[in-house]
């Protein structure tokens, strides 16, 4: 059971919504990810999933001899957040609990424990609308997934 | 399935050095296959050891957590270009 199951059955014994109220939210929570069109930025079944991260950077075409001749190209894939992830699976409960205190010095209440692969997957899913684009006069700067 | 990369191609170019690499990492994987091969019984007498202060599970698993972060390094790229200097490194 989720937790956002356990919220609707929670909300339902508080009598806060109706029985056939907690029955179509259920319904909602047991579709999978990404079946809830256009609500979450979460891509679309038979969408390509993205694969990297790509950090350009390049002399402003608008600067002219101005320009910062420095090119930047960058491609990260995605699949080293997954793997990187899944080695919370390793971390010794008493290691976790430091991360979690280090994290919470830094004002993020985060459980790395309760992070799930499916949370990773829909952030992933997420990012393929992440787009950055900035121009300063001398140079170009675009992150975007692809 | 995500295989580990073939090649790492690492270039660093500048007005005072010349360094070109072209590594076939698919030469290099059949070592490791034999050297996790033989580290196994020492991981496992490690594990048992280490069992009571919790560390056996990161020890058993360390190995294909690391080779599954090695092989998610296929299509990395980092090129950086300045005039007169440029630094390479590539996963594929």
């Amino acid at each position: 059971m989720t937790d956002n199951q356990r919220r609707i059955l929670e909300m339902l014994a508080e009598k806060k919504i109706s029985v056939d109220e907690a029955e179509r939210l259920l319904t909602l929570t047991e579709q999978p990810a990404g079946s809830e069109a256009g609500t979450s930025g979460v891509a679309q079944p038979g969408e390509p999933k993205p694969r990297y991260i790509r950090v350009m950077v390049e002399p402003d075409p608008k600067a002219g001899p101005e320009a910062d001749p420095e090119h930047v190209n960058i491609r990260v894939p995605l699949a080293i957040i997954r793997a990187g992830i899944k080695l919370r699976a390793l971390m010794p409960s008493h290691v976790a609990t430091k991360v979690n205190e280090a994290l919470q010095s830094k004002g993020i209440d985060l459980d790395v424990r309760s992070v799930k692969d499916r949370d990773i997957e829909q952030l992933i899913s997420a990012l393929s609308d992440f787009e950055v684009d900035v121009q300063d006069g001398r140079q170009k700067v675009r992150i975007y997934v692809e | 399935m995500i295989w580990p990369p073939s090649v790492l191609r690492l270039r660093i170019h500048s007005s005072r050095r010349h360094f070109s690499l072209w590594l076939p990492l698919f030469l290099v994987w059949p070592l490791v296959l034999v050297l996790g091969l033989v580290l196994w019984p020492l991981l496992l007498i490690g594990a048992i050891v280490l069992w009571k202060w919790g560390w056996s599970k990161p020890l058993l698993l360390g190995g294909p957590a690391i080779f599954r972060l090695f092989c998610a390094l296929r299509g990395l790229k980092v090129e950086v270009k300045e005039p007169g200097e440029q630094v390479l490194i590539s996963f594929r």
